[in-house]
């Protein structure tokens, strides 16, 4: 059924289990994301955050379990409603030709584009408000393979809020980045959240940056979902303990 | 980070201005329409008989517009002008129009700015096929199409069918699987074709000129059967801009963005390889016209497909109409000699601003 | 009884009008006779009284059955021929159609009034557009890929006729001649020839036939592999006609010999078909391997004219006398019989 009621969650997974051979990836994960939430996605090395993206945006078919995009399952949507839906921000991606960063972020539209005639106004409207947004004018012109790392995270960000969809998808943004650019993408992420009413679902690997940016957190350890609520209940002493198999003294939370 | 003192109106502003020169693609295609104009009229005027430049212009405006312009000439000058150099010139463009397109289709496809028509295998394929037809002592001429000329496109056909098969059952990623499967069918065709060569006596002299490439037996008829299958495969690719462009940052991402990856590239590999094999089967294996055409006219327009598409194919199709005019004028030397000539040294200095950031 | 043939007569006479004016080319006047006979013949050198082949058949139109099978229309006495091998030259002159070759190959050496003319094919390719510039109406090319095939067909579709020569044994040769005499309305000039030709090669046989074969090495090349006469190639039966028993390749396809193989061989008379590229008998002599043979041992290494030896044309008889006076130096042939 496909409704569009604003009660109904915009994600939900329903005992999803991927298995690869004997291995299992994801073990019964149930999942449910309301419009206007901001979740992050934890959880050790292996744990299965990545696939668990994967199901939800419809590349990989889990082996049992169901995913659900806007109330119709991912299965039987197109892939390019899915990309009306569901916007991920592109991992570390190579460009084999100098393009320039207003290119970079027009790809964003190509869900919305006019499939012969290309950007219509609108979709330059799109673009410009996103690169307003994002807060890379100042990069306009310039060659994206020859841009620093944090400001081609914040070029492949400002390409997913072209899309323009209600959901933001984005798979370890920090990996690379340095503290500042670490702290100044989780704040645009907040901002996009609060002032756009973006749903955001981040995989981080950085507790400290998730229990303070992220006022829900979904813990997943070996595909299974072993916690999910605010940060404080998610991430006790004795959890990390047993989860990451770390001395809990060493990740610093701020209430 | 965020600049929110910005105005979005001086943002628009800003893109309006960077993309001036890559957003008057009219221009460019005017200036290649006039290029292409000028490689007409400059190719059909030249050739080993001399013939008045007025004269030339009379009986094309005769023939093709039937306008009398008051001037008399003699059967045969006619036949040269409209049954000899006209079908040349035009096939040139046609070949050269169907090897930029399809370079750049698999210069997208394969995120390799390195990528050429004949990067899965497709050149050794039309090339043993081309051998074979020359060694079997049997003739068919069907229209004015030989075994020749059948034998080179089925044999580019199949290689990148056998490479794309093949590339699937391998565990890599896709698109190295394809490289790397393509380089390796091509080894053992080229392979093939030593062998061929070896054993083919009087008729080494054929294969090897069709190895280099030419125009000579350029025909009307000629033109007729590959101008449909060329055009019309560009056509279709140029109608899946969108999917190349969706490419531009990997597969994943394509995916994400709404584009059917895996049916996409079968379907632009299929529609790229027609093309080639339709250009080869005619015309040769003619080298370079596939890899640097789509560089020069990304520089001028841009990455994106839809507009280096139709550039790419106005610019090969010059591109090979003036390097057969050269051809004929340095005394008939073969006019894959004359792309390489101007080919190797761009590639090379493609080489050296090749950036790291590209997969192989 | 009179209105019925009447019809016949104009449709007749009618069609005949229109094939002459086709040839208006030819310097013939075109009288059209009324009576339902062949058009006279262009040919204005052939009367019915004299020659002992009178032959009251028209020359043209013709329909040529060239050496590919092909059959090539020809309306009209060519007047403007175009020949690519040296050796349709040679015959087109002999038979005395030379006057009406307007152009050659640019490695035409023979007749001496054939190098002048215009080139319009080297030894890889043929300039079709000179070809249809000079409004050719007829071109003999040759076969087995000596001509490009693909410009023989393109001359074709463009409506010249084109007629492909090619001999793989002497008597080949013969039938090429006669081919050509027909093709442009010399035949019997021809026909004339080849009994000549015929009479020399005879000639020949008779005065080495009783004779012991010495073994024959005929070198085409040695720079760098050893190229000789392949099994049932041209070279082989000339040399076995002169009076010699010819060394081959031991294959029908390949031209190469091994030096083993040529040793094992032994031959006892050299010949050097490469003499014009400079090879000498003195440097045969000091090549590494060769002295064990009998030839080199016994200072039996000859230059000979490769020219006359291979060329399929008029000339041959020359070659064969060459070959059998260098076989059996000591055998008289009598003066030749003239060639034209």
């Amino acid at each position: 059924m496909i409704g569009d009621s604003r009660d109904s969650p915009l994600v939900r997974l329903d005992g999803i289990s991927v298995r690869y051979g004997d291995r299992r990836v994801l073990d019964s994960v149930d999942l449910s994301i309301a419009r206007g939430e901001r979740i992050a996605l934890i959880g050790p090395n292996g744990a299965g955050k990545s696939t668990l993206l994967r199901v939800a945006s419809g590349l990989l078919r889990p082996t049992i379990g169901r995913a659900d995009l806007d109330g119709s399952s991912v299965e039987t949507l197109e892939r390019i409603e899915i990309a009306r839906r569901l916007a991920v921000v592109p991992q570390q991606a190579t460009l084999p030709f100098a393009t320039r960063v207003e290119e970079v972020v027009a790809l964003g539209r190509l869900p919305h584009e006019h499939p012969l005639r290309g950007p219509r106004a609108s979709d330059r409207a799109a673009i410009a408000a996103a690169i307003e947004r994002v807060g890379v004018g100042h990069l306009l012109g310039r060659d994206a393979r020859e841009l620093s790392l944090g400001e081609r995270q914040l070029v492949l960000i400002a390409l997913a809020v072209a899309q323009a969809t209600p959901l933001l998808v984005l798979d370890e943004p920090t990996v690379h980045l340095d503290l500042r650019h670490q702290v100044g993408t989780m704040e645009l992420l907040v901002d996009l959240n609060e002032r756009d009413g973006t749903t955001i679902l981040a995989v981080l690997h950085d507790l400290g940056l998730a229990a303070h940016f992220f006022p829900r957190l979904v813990l997943l350890d070996a595909g299974r979902v072993v916690a999910d609520g605010p940060p404080h209940e998610v991430l006790g002493p004795d959890r990390i303990r047993e989860v990451f198999g770390v001395d809990p003294a060493l990740v610093r939370l701020r209430d | 980070m965020a600049t929110r003192g910005e105005s979005l109106g001086a943002t628009q502003l800003a893109l309006a201005r960077t993309g001036a020169l890559r957003g008057r693609p009219l221009l460019v295609v005017g200036g290649g329409l006039v290029a292409l104009a000028l490689a007409l009229v400059l190719g059909v005027g030249f050739g080993s008989v001399a013939i008045e430049p007025a004269d030339t212009v009379a009986i094309l405006a005769q023939r093709l517009l039937g306008l009398d312009l008051g001037r008399e000439w003699t059967a045969a000058t006619e036949t040269i002008v409209m049954d000899l150099r006209l079908p040349r010139v035009l096939t040139a463009m046609v070949v050269g129009l169907g090897l930029a397109v399809a370079g750049a289709t698999f210069q997208g496809l394969l995120r390799n700015p390195l990528a050429d028509p004949y990067v899965l295998g497709t050149a050794s394929g039309a090339a043993l096929g081309a051998a074979i037809a020359v060694l079997i002592p049997v003739r068919a001429v069907f229209l004015e199409f030989g075994l020749l000329h059948g034998f080179a496109f089925v044999g580019a056909l199949v290689s990148v069918y056998t490479v794309y098969r093949l590339s699937r059952s391998s565990g890599l990623a896709p698109l190295t699987s394809l490289l790397l499967t393509g380089y390796a069918v091509g080894s053992l065709l080229a392979a093939g074709l030593a062998m061929a060569m070896y054993l083919s006596g009087a008729a080494l002299r054929q294969i090897f000129s069709y190895l280099l490439g030419s125009f000579d037996a350029a025909s009307w008829v000629r033109l007729g059967g590959a101008l449909p299958i060329v055009l019309g495969a560009s056509l279709a690719i140029l109608l899946r801009a969108r999917a190349l462009n969706g490419l531009l940052l990997g597969e994943e991402t394509a995916a994400n963005l709404g584009v059917d990856v895996s049916r996409e590239r079968a379907i632009l590999l299929a529609l790229a390889s027609l093309a080639t094999a339709a250009a080869v089967a005619i015309s040769g294996l003619i080298g370079f016209v596939g890899l640097v055409v789509p560089h020069v006219v990304r520089l001028v327009v841009g990455p994106s497909a839809r507009l280096v598409l139709p550039v790419s194919a106005l610019g090969g199709a010059a591109l090979l109409a003036y390097a057969d005019l050269a051809a004929r004028m340095l005394g008939e030397i073969p006019v894959g000699v004359v792309t390489a000539v101007i080919g190797a040294p761009f590639f090379l200095l493609l080489l050296r601003r090749a950036r790291a950031g590209y997969e192989l | 009884m009179d209105a019925s043939p009447r019809p016949l007569r104009v449709i007749l006479s009618s069609i005949l009008a229109f094939v002459v004016a086709a040839c208006s080319g030819a310097a013939t006047d075109p009288t059209v006779s009324p009576s339902p006979s062949p058009a006279p013949s262009a040919t204005p050198a052939v009367s019915p009284a004299t020659g002992p082949t009178a032959s009251p058949a028209p020359a043209f139109p013709v329909t040529i059955v060239d050496d590919e099978g092909t059959s090539v229309d020809i309306p009209c006495e060519p007047r403007r021929i175009v020949s690519l091998t040296p050796a349709t030259t040679e015959i087109l002159f002999a038979i005395g159609a030379g006057d009406r070759v307007v152009a050659t190959t640019d490695f035409d050496d023979y007749p001496p009034e054939a190098v002048e003319l215009p080139d319009v094919a080297s030894f890889t390719s043929v300039d079709v557009e000179q070809i249809v510039g000079l409004e050719a109406d007829l071109v003999i090319a040759g076969g087995n890929n000596f001509n490009d095939p693909e410009a023989i067909a393109r001359l074709r579709s463009l409506g010249v006729p084109v007629v492909v020569t090619y001999a793989a044994d002497v008597e080949g040769v013969l039938r090429d001649i006669e081919l050509v005499g027909s093709s442009v309305g010399r035949r019997d000039q021809a026909r004339d020839l080849v009994a000549s030709m015929r009479a020399g090669f005879d000639q020949v046989a008779r005065a080495t036939r009783d004779r012991e074969r010495p073994r024959v090495f005929y070198e085409l090349d040695a720079t760098s592999e050893i190229y000789t006469a392949a099994d049932d190639s041209f070279i082989e039966e000339m040399i076995d006609l002169a009076g010699g028993d010819p060394i081959t390749t031991g294959s029908t396809t390949s031209f190469s010999i091994s030096l083993e193989r040529l040793i094992d061989a032994d031959p006892e008379l050299i010949l050097l078909g490469d003499a014009a590229y400079g090879v000498t008998p003195d440097q045969v002599a000091q090549r590494s391997g060769w002295a064990v043979m009998t030839a080199v041992h016994d200072g039996r290494i000859e230059p000979v004219d490769d020219v006359v030896i291979t060329r399929p044309g008029p000339r041959l008889v020359e070659g064969l006398r060459q070959l059998a006076g260098a076989i059996h130096p000591d055998v008289d042939l009598p003066s030749p019989v003239p060639v034209p």
